[in-house]
Order: C-alpha cells, then sequence, then structure tokens
C-alpha cells in the first residue's frame, strides 16, 4: 500500500438489473479498494461482473446499493468533476474514422476545452511517444490494428488523467502484437505513475502487468486476491502468480457450480 | 519511447506521394499521357450518362418520322426552344427563380428536418410522436398541399416555400433520425467515458458521424424538391418553370415543354454536382473503396 487514502474504493457494492418483472444481479457486495500508483488487474470469467463493474467506477451508471469514490469523487453523482482524471484504453481503439491519428488523440483534450495550439502540440508528442510520429496525418482506415490501438493508448495519456483504466486493451490483437503493446504500456505508465486498473480475462496478461490481482466471480464479487508483488518480493516467480490466479478462477467456477474443466479463455 | 513492431514499410493510404513539379520545364511525355489518361477516366466515367442520352435522342428522333410535330418535335426544334430559354433574360430568369426556390426551401426543410431529427434519434418520446406524424404528411399527396396552400396564403411565395418545405422535411427529418440512430455506440460510449458533454457528443462524434446519411438525404431530397416546385408553380405563380409549362401548354407548344423539362433537369445535374463535391471534400477521410 502506497498510500492511506485509496484512489478507487469499492464498498459493498450492488448492482440490479431491472427489466420488467425480471431482475438480474451484475454485483453483490463488491468491495476492493485500488491505491495511488497501484497497478491492478481484474480477472474473471464472460459474465463475471468486469464489466459492469468498470461501468459504475466510470460513473456511466448508478450502483443500486453501496458506494464508490474515485479520486475522492462519486463518479456517477459528480460525474463532470472527474473529466480529464479518468482515462480509458478500450478492448477496441475506438478511434473516430473522420478524424487523423492526430485529431484522435485531440478529442480528449477538445472535451477538456484546451487551445488548438497546446492540443495539438501536446497530441504530436503523444503520437510520438508511441512511435507513430510520421503517421499523424493517416486515418484510422490506413493504420494496422495495432497502430490503432497505438493512437488510442496517446488519445488516454494525453489528457494525463492520474487513474488509468484498459478494458481487455489487447484482446482484439495477435499474441505478437500484444505482447509487445503490453510491455511498452506498462513502460508508460511506470514513466507516469499512473494508477492503473486492468480489466482482463487473461491470466498471462494479470500475472505480467499487475501487483495485485482480484479474480471475479459471478455475481460480480471478489474471489480470491493474488499479491503479485509480494509473491514476487518473496522468491515466487510469474508461473506462480498465474498459477494463484488460475486457482482463484476454479474456486469461481466451484462457487458458480458450474465444471471444473479449465477455459480456454482464462488458460 | 515506444517503438511500434508492425510500422516497417507501411506507408498510409498504401500510395506514395509524387513531386509535381519538374522545375519549370516543359511537360514530358509521360505527363501528357497521365493528363490523357485522365481526360479518359473522365470520359468514362460519364460514359453511360452520354450513352443514355444518345440512346434517347435516336429513339426520339426516331418517333418523329410516326407522330406529327406537334405531338414529338424533332430534336432540332427542342434545341432551338432550348436556345431561346438561355438566350433570353426573362427565360432566364424563369430558370434561375425555380432553382433559387428550390434551394432556399430546401435549406430551410434541412435546417428544422435535421434539428427535428436529431431530437428524434436523442429522445425516444419525440421519435415516438413525430415519426407516425411525418410518415402521414409524406402520404399526403404534393397536389393536396397544393390545394391547402391555395386556401392558406394569398402570397405566391409563401404558398411555394409552404409546399416545398412540407413535402421535403419529412425525408430530411427521418433520414437524420435513423442516422443518428445508427451512430456507434462504441463511440458515444467513447465520448461518455471522456465525459463529454451533450453539446460536446453532438458537435464532436453525432454530427460528423451522420455526414455520410445527410448527404444522402440531399440527394434524394433535391429530385422531389425540383419536382414538387414544379406542382407548386403551376398555380398563382406568374414567373418560374411551372408557369412556363403552363404556358407552353397553353399553346400546344410540346418543343417549349420539353425544353423547359431538360433545363430543369441540367439544373438538377448541376445542383447534383455541387453535393457530389461537397460530398467529396466532407467524406475525403473514407477509403476510396466506400465512396459513393
Amino acid at each position: 500500500m502506497t498510500s492511506a487514502v485509496p484512489a478507487v474504493s469499492f464498498s459493498s457494492v450492488s448492482k440490479v438489473f431491472l427489466k420488467g418483472e425480471a431482475s438480474f444481479t451484475a454485483c453483490s457486495g463488491l468491495s476492493f479498494d485500488v491505491y495511488p500508483g497501484e497497478i491492478l488487474a481484474i480477472v474473471g470469467e464472460t459474465g463475471c461482473g468486469k464489466s459492469t463493474a468498470l461501468s459504475l467506477l466510470l460513473g456511466l451508471q448508478a450502483p443500486t446499493e453501496g458506494h464508490i469514490r474515485v479520486l475522492g469523487a462519486d463518479p456517477f453523482a459528480e460525474f463532470y468533476a472527474l473529466r480529464g482524471r479518468i482515462g480509458i484504453i478500450f478492448q477496441n481503439d475506438r478511434l473516430l474514422p473522420w478524424r487523423t491519428a492526430l485529431e484522435n488523440v485531440a478529442f480528449g483534450l477538445e472535451i477538456l476545452h484546451m487551445s488548438k495550439a497546446e492540443r495539438l502540440e501536446r497530441s504530436r508528442h503523444w503520437l510520438d511517444r508511441v512511435g507513430l510520429g510520421k503517421f499523424i496525418d493517416a486515418f484510422p482506415h490506413q493504420l494496422s490494428g495495432g497502430m490503432r490501438q497505438r493512437v488510442s493508448i496517446a488519445r488516454t495519456f494525453a489528457i494525463n488523467s492520474p487513474l488509468l483504466l484498459a478494458d481487455e486493451a489487447f484482446s482484439a490483437l495477435d499474441e505478437i502484437t500484444a505482447a509487445s503493446l503490453r510491455a511498452d504500456l506498462l513502460g508508460l505508465i511506470g514513466e507516469e505513475s499512473k494508477t492503473t486498473i486492468f480489466i482482463t480475462h487473461s491470466v498471462v496478461e494479470a500475472s505480467e502487468l499487475a501487483g495485485r490481482i482480484l479474480v471475479f466471480g459471478k455475481p460480480g464479487q471478489v474471489v480470491r486476491e493474488v499479491k503479485a508483488a509480494d509473491m514476487l518480493a518473496g522468491g515466487g516467480n510469474k508461473d506462480d502468480v498465474a498459477q494463484a490466479i488460475r486457482d482463484g478462477l476454479q474456486l469461481a467456477r466451484q462457487r458458480n457450480g458450474d465444471s471444473a474443466l479449465a477455459s480456454p479463455s482464462t488458460a | 519511447m515506444i517503438q511500434p513492431s508492425d510500422t516497417s514499410g507501411r506507408k498510409p493510404g498504401g500510395s506514395t506521394a509524387l513531386p509535381l513539379t519538374n522545375g519549370g520545364r516543359p511537360p514530358t511525355v509521360n505527363a501528357r499521357i497521365g493528363a490523357t489518361r485522365v481526360w479518359w477516366t473522365r470520359v468514362t466515367t460519364y460514359q453511360p450518362v452520354i450513352v443514355d442520352l444518345i440512346a434517347v435522342a435516336v429513339l426520339w428522333q426516331i418517333s418523329t418520322f410516326f407522330f406529327s410535330p406537334a405531338i414529338v418535335p424533332p430534336i432540332g426544334a427542342i434545341g432551338t426552344a432550348i436556345w431561346n430559354i438561355f438566350s433570353d433574360w426573362q427565360n432566364l430568369i424563369s430558370l434561375l427563380v425555380t432553382s433559387l426556390r428550390v434551394l432556399v426551401a430546401l435549406v430551410l426543410s434541412f435546417v428544422g428536418g435535421a434539428i427535428l431529427g436529431i431530437c428524434m434519434g436523442l429522445f425516444r418520446g419525440v421519435r415516438t410522436y413525430a415519426r407516425p406524424l411525418l410518415h402521414m404528411v409524406q402520404g399526403v399527396p404534393a397536389l393536396s398541399w397544393v390545394v391547402f396552400a391555395v386556401i392558406w396564403f394569398a402570397q405566391v411565395e409563401l404558398r411555394i416555400a409552404f409546399i416545398l418545405i412540407i413535402a421535403t422535411l419529412p425525408a430530411f427529418a427521418l433520414y437524420i433520425d435513423g442516422a443518428v440512430q445508427s451512430v456507434n455506440l462504441d463511440l458515444m460510449q467513447l465520448g461518455q467515458a471522456f465525459r463529454a458533454s451533450r453539446l460536446q457528443q453532438l458537435t464532436k462524434i453525432i454530427i460528423p458521424a451522420i455526414v455520410p446519411e445527410i448527404m444522402s438525404a440531399w440527394t434524394v431530397n433535391l429530385g422531389n424538391g425540383i419536382r414538387v416546385a414544379v406542382i407548386a408553380e403551376l398555380i398563382g405563380s406568374t414567373v418560374g418553370v411551372g408557369f412556363q409549362l403552363l404556358q407552353a401548354q397553353a399553346v400546344f407548344d410540346m418543343a417549349g415543354a420539353v425544353a423547359w423539362t431538360l433545363s430543369l433537369v441540367a439544373v438538377l445535374f448541376v445542383y447534383q454536382g455541387i453535393i457530389s463535391l461537397c460530398e467529396r471534400r466532407l467524406l475525403s477521410w473514407r477509403p476510396k473503396g466506400e465512396m459513393a
């Protein structure tokens, strides 16, 4: 723990979706904290509530019960107070197809009402940092999948938010490109000292990226906490971390009453 | 600094820019061949239109052998009538007035339709009540609107503007409503994640995303507007193509009627050309295969 005041705090959070007479519980009693500068991964199988947790964290939905604090604010009730303070990298790049790479990077800065000269300068800087300085005038359809994701990373870092979220950021890429991008992103996070939450279903990704891993089970609960940094400091290796995550996923499956067979998606 | 692993040897757009000058020297043989190619490409682009026009002209000329000139006038007579339109200021004013009426009405219709369409796309309540109403308005024949307008409005220009707007606004609104609803949800969520205000979502995501549909709506409504304008001008107007057609009908001047009709079609082509130019400029970001 690097600070007593968490950057992100979920306290007994529940989220129930109602559709007519039916209801669906996506999260139930979810509690966890993320401290400034920490790199956390949330791992879980499809439908375990990861996306709902992300949506609640972003303030796109209100929790049914419990409290969420993000950088000292309620992300739903004080939605605009967190403008420019949360950066997110999505699974797909979500670049605006009518904008060049430079204009896409500048998108978040436009939202923040930054002057044109300043935002273009900062966007150029970040495109340079992700290695796409020569592609500022390229439209998204002229770039490869990996390059587009780099532009989206530049767009996220350009706003200089203290909190970074990565939602399955590499799952749409081939393994070689994903591995390269993971390493590069980790380097940037280290340089910028950002509090980071990776949401993923990949055990390998979680064990490589995070200092602490929360394994989610249905319905949106933490079934195991894997302290990767402590394990590595205590003489363990990445394989041990990965195994601990797999054990957590197995526990989640047992709680759900699902098959104990390993799912290929979490291998 | 991140070094991209997948950028080697790849150039955006897949093409290399060539220098445009050759040091002030006269064009080389290659440059002349290039210019000829561009000219030939343009010819082949319009080839179907040229072939169609020639085919219609030939069929028309053949039919003059079987019908009286009063019913199917020879092409020469039509050509003379067209010359009379473009060489006489009074006639030219009629053509310009109709063109201007269509343009002004379409602009007003677009503004109203865009506001309504965006509201329909964003607010379900507006859509629920506006859609049936717009479909109902679309179902009313243009001639009925002419009758209503004659009863409701004494002023001729107001009457024509009303008929044109009521005939074209629903299509703009419905096109734009559909376009707003089909804006990629991922892009909308991107705006939300960056905490864009509603206005920012509208100006930075929704409007740029619906430009292709807006251009389609203009193309469709242009033809519709021109057709309705002529009908609207048939009653009460003392200037315009509709009025001129009525005059031609009164004196059984078939060559004149065809000439006025063809002149109006020429106006339509000019407007469509302008729309195509705007489309090319506004949608220049699209991959070549997606261009209309």
